[in-house]
């Protein structure tokens, strides 16, 4: 893989789990960002550097919403949550990676 | 590294139309909040809040590299979907080439033809005049239909001017009027001279570009010899000498004084082409003594805020004063006039482009229309596809936004189109448009029009475009049926609009084609076959004299009447059809042995000095009596040849022939009003001719020949030449006769078809430009009516199956989708024909012949449209009777 295939992978594999993080619930930067590394249990570090781009830009399809709201301990934090668009395009993500994945798993026993 | 920032500048720019501000507060609150939640998280896990602090910046890398990344990925997402709109919306429309090409098309017409119409009529109905102020500015005097303009007799020009009421200022002119003069250089110039009063150029607010202007002083009988110089006159004969103000120049013989240069862009009021402008030096005695010795119009600059009703009712007392030298027999056909400049310029061309301009309007709602009722009628086809897309995830702002894209993909490709279409049309009408049409040369394509039509298209698709996304995007495929009512409503109504408007445009084409077909039928009275005409007007410096004018035309008849193939020759000081040279009130006619009545005295006859060749020239026919012969052009013989109606007016119940009338003055000299004069005796009568102009009905008129004497010189005359040879072998022979008496003389040929010709090329000017338009509106409402047909019937094919599988006749189907159609088509032809009623009223100066409700014009015209009507819905039904019932069934 060159370095351009590979961080177009990576990021269609990040909205991916930005999307699968929101479906539990709404949450805002930082817990997804966790939530992200709890169920890979830590292979990706989503850094800030590519998860506000990635944020914003999901929004900007229609993907996600955000608005202001209170964290745990009443601080103030954006809170991103999933549109109907944005569920839709989880499942055909997840479909797609499911294809993709199981692809390369009979590639991998082929050989 | 150039080409990067440049590139970050202009999204940085871009980023600012899209509520950067907002965005940017937002974003940095949103990371900051970030950096105080990972804080607390450390704090929690341990840290002392300084390193907590520390490391949770660290962690984000910082804020403002942060946010650059954002906006970027923000930018870049913007770009991204509008590329891929344009892509998707431009693989849309040539996925459907019939209905893009359709709908460019449409657009093309609409912003076409109005934009090449439009920058015809823009420099005559709407851009301001070239001098201060000049809505402000007004001819005023009394007018009669034969001359282009307001007069006002000496006198009460001065009356008005030391009783000025609302004119701010005014002043007296006389354009030239075959008085031109000669400029006496090597070779002898022609120029046009005029006449203007020293308040003339204050009054219109320009100033001289080079010198000044004359003095008050300097505008009196008998003051010095001044004169002011066109831009040209400077430029080209005095060679754009910087000393030219205070030189002396030779006009006629005379010396004068150069006073100043007119500035380039100065036009004369009634737009004539001047050359040199003298002081009007009225003689206030001579003109109170003998009022009708002086005639000069007058421009007049209004009081601020005084509207030109308001000055009329001021102007009252002047306008009776004016009336009242003038003798009683004149005054039915004159009456007093204030307007302004404007008007002056464009005469009847006014109303003539009032009706283009609105023609082509019509066109472009037409247009609009068809273009509309397109979008709609895709929009129906492609809901189910909008559906789709909406269910797989599209929402419904980006489905407007693609909607938007690709109908303003179309008014982009229709307004490029169409501008080439202008440019085409705009040179097409110059091409067809006679001389003389005000301001036509100086007709462009209009900017602001272009980019108005425009934007009215792309506005007109976007709105139809965004009409036609669905609602609910939501809607389950298949349940889009109920949407599809109001659209069809709408659809109709378009439809019937576009009718109306066609009934409208039709009828008055019709009416201006039945003109021009009637003015080509009137009979002329004169055979213009083979005849050819020149006309001389000797100048004042080489033919100072009485005795060299006529001189000069003895010996260019003699000349002319030896050109082997010449059958007949005359000359004459005018020519029919375009007015009778000279006129006289009945006032001044007086038949011997028969005492006046007050009858007597109305109106006035016109008069020609003709050679005896005339009649035969242009095969006048002679009723009674005989034509003029050599003899007659004896200083000595008093006769007179009177045309059929004017024989009659004087002699109703008598035979003419023999009788004596005295006309006064008939001689080259004569003045409109010279009572004096010898008895005349009537030696044949002429058929009527069609005299003052094809419209007109024929004047009353009287011939006296052209004596063989200098008493009778003329300075300007009219040849014309029966003669069997090729009109341009003949023109070469002409041009050499006058050439061998004096090779410096201008003068202009013409084939007496094309001088009468000429007088029928404005309105068939116009009628091909209105029927253009009308053929434009019929064929876009005959498609407009044909979507609607066949969209309505596509949909009814389930209907249209089940009706068929029930037994139904294919000639039942085929009615029922007609009637549908006509239904439509006859609301339209109802409205249309009763706002075409109204509309064509204001027409009627513009016709002949024909009112302007002619009832075989309309009928043929609702014929025409209720014909296409049924043919662009015949198709569609056609087609429905070809419905397999079990197909159409099966069709959900």
């Amino acid at each position: 893989l060159t370095p351009v295939e590979q961080t177009e992978l990576l990021r269609g594999t990040l909205d991916m789990m930005i999307l699968k993080s929101l479906a539990l619930g709404e949450m805002h930067g930082l817990g997804i960002s966790r939530r992200i590394e709890q169920f890979t249990k830590g292979t990706f570090q989503v850094k800030p550097g590519s998860l506000f781009p990635a944020l914003h830009r999901m929004e900007e399809h229609g993907w996600i919403a955000s608005e202001w709201g209170e964290s745990e301990n009443n601080r103030r934090a954006k809170y991103y949550r999933l549109t109907n668009t944005g569920r839709r395009q989880l499942d055909a993500e997840t479909k797609r990676w499911g294809r993709i994945s199981l692809a390369i798993a009979r590639a991998l026993e082929a050989s | 590294v150039k080409w990067k920032e440049a590139e970050m500048s202009f999204l940085t720019y871009l980023g600012t139309l899209f509520g950067k501000r907002r965005k940017e507060r937002d974003l940095d609150e949103e990371l900051h909040a970030y950096l105080d939640l990972l804080t607390e998280q450390k704090i929690k896990q341990g840290m002392n809040p300084q390193e907590a602090r520390r490391a949770a910046q660290i962690e984000l890398g910082g804020v403002e590299q942060v946010k650059e990344r954002v906006r970027q990925e923000r930018l870049g997402t913007l770009f991204e979907n509008l590329l891929q709109d344009l892509r998707f919306g431009l693989r849309m429309l040539r996925k459907n080439p019939g209905f893009t090409a359709v709908a460019v098309l449409t657009l093309a017409l609409g912003i076409g033809a109005t934009t090449s119409v439009f920058s015809i009529v823009d420099r005559a109905l709407f851009r301001s005049l070239p001098y201060y102020e000049s809505d402000r500015l007004m001819s005023v005097g009394v007018i009669s239909p034969d001359t282009g303009g307001e007069v006002l007799l000496g006198s009460s020009y001065l009356e008005l001017r030391d009783h000025p009421g609302p004119f701010e200022s005014l002043a007296p002119f006389t354009p030239a009027n075959n008085a031109n003069c000669d400029l006496a250089t090597e070779h002898p110039i022609r120029l046009s001279c005029a006449r203007i009063g020293w308040a003339f150029l204050p009054t219109l607010g320009v100033r001289p570009l080079l010198g000044r202007n004359f003095s008050r002083e300097e505008d009196l009988p008998n003051g010095p010899k001044v004169a002011l110089i066109s831009y040209g006159v400077w430029k080209g004969p005095l060679g754009g000498d910087p000393n030219a103000v205070g030189r002396t120049i030779s006009l006629d013989g005379n010396p004068v004084t150069v006073l100043g240069v007119l500035p380039s862009d100065f036009e004369f009021p009634n737009l004539a082409h001047l050359d040199v402008f003298l002081p009007q030096a009225i003689d206030e005695a001579a003109a109170r003594r003998t009022p009708l010795s002086t005639v000069v119009r007058v421009i007049g600059r209004l009081k601020p805020n005084i509207t030109p009703a308001q000055a009329t009712a001021a102007l009252q007392p002047i306008f009776t004063y004016s009336l009242q030298d003038i003798p009683a027999g004149m005054l039915k056909d004159l009456r007093p006039s204030l307007r302004p400049l404007r008007d002056l310029q464009l005469g009847n061309t006014r109303l003539a482009f009032w009706v283009l301009l609105g023609a082509v309007t019509a066109v472009f709602l037409i247009a609009c229309a068809n273009v509309a009722n397109l979008l709609l009628a895709r929009a129906t086809n492609r809901a189910e596809e909008f559906a789709i897309r909406a269910s797989i995830g599209a929402g419904r702002a980006r489905l407007i936004r693609q909607a938007l894209t690709e109908s303003g993909l179309l008014g982009l490709l229709g307004g490029m189109t169409g501008l080439a279409f202008a440019w085409a049309l705009l040179h097409l009408f110059l091409s067809l448009a006679p001389q003389g049409i005000p301001r036509l040369g100086q007709a462009t394509l209009d900017t602001r029009v272009l980019l108005l039509a425009f934007a009215a298209s792309l506005g007109s698709a976007m709105l139809f475009g965004l009409a036609s996304t669905p609602e609910k995007p939501g809607t389950p495929v298949g349940h889009q049926q109920t949407a599809g009512s109001r659209r069809t409503f709408l659809r109709s109504l378009f439809a019937s609009a576009q009718v109306a408007i066609s009934i409208a445009l039709l009828s008055g084409a019709g009416l201006l084609l039945r003109t021009l077909w009637n003015m080509e039928k009137v009979p002329l009275g004169i055979q213009t076959d083979n005849v050819m005409t020149a006309s001389v007007l000797l100048g004042k410096y080489r033919y100072g004299t009485p005795e060299k004018q006529y001189r000069f035309f003895e010996d260019l008849e003699e000349r002319i009447q030896q050109i082997p193939g010449v059958t007949a020759v005359s000359l004459s000081d005018s020519l029919p059809p375009s007015g009778a040279g000279k006129a006289r009130p009945f006032s001044y006619i007086k038949v011997e042995g028969r005492a006046r009545t007050a009858d007597d005295d109305d109106g006035t006859a016109g008069w020609r000095s003709v050679t005896p060749g005339y009649f035969t020239v242009l095969g006048i026919h002679i009723e009674r009596g005989r034509a003029f012969e050599e003899r007659d052009r004896d200083a000595n013989q008093d006769v007179v040849i009177l045309s059929s109606s004017m024989a009659r007016r004087l002699f109703p119940n008598e035979d003419p022939l023999g009788k004596r009338v005295r006309f006064g003055s008939v001689t080259a000299r004569s003045a409109l009003l010279d009572p004096t004069g010898p008895w005349l005796t009537v030696v044949g009568v002429a058929q009527d001719v069609k005299n003052s102009g094809i419209v007109e009905e024929p004047a009353l008129e009287f011939y006296v020949p052209r004596k063989r004497t200098a008493d009778d010189a003329w300075d300007y005359s009219t040849i014309a030449i029966r003669s069997s040879l090729n009109p341009q072998v003949l023109a070469g022979w002409i041009q050499q006769d006058i050439a061998s008496l004096d090779p410096t003389l201008p003068f202009t040929m013409e084939t007496m078809k094309h001088h009468v010709d000429a007088l029928e090329e404005r309105p068939r000017f116009y009628a091909v430009l209105l029927s253009l338009f009308a053929g434009i509106g019929l064929l876009l409402a005959a498609v407009g009516i044909y979507g609607v047909i066949s969209y309505v019937t596509s949909r009814r094919t389930y209907e249209i199956g089940i009706r068929m599988a029930l037994g139904a006749q294919m000639t039942e189907i085929l009615r029922m989708v007609i009637e549908e159609g006509m239904r439509l088509a006859l609301m339209g032809t109802i409205i249309g024909t009763i706002g075409a009623l109204m509309l064509t009223r204001f027409l009627s100066s513009l016709l002949f012949g024909v009112t302007p409700h002619d009832p075989l014009t309309f009928c043929a015209v609702i014929a025409l449209l209720l014909g296409a009507a049924l043919l662009a819905c015949y198709i569609p039904a056609r087609r429905a009777t070809k419905v397999d019932p079990m197909v159409a069934l099966r069709y959900e």
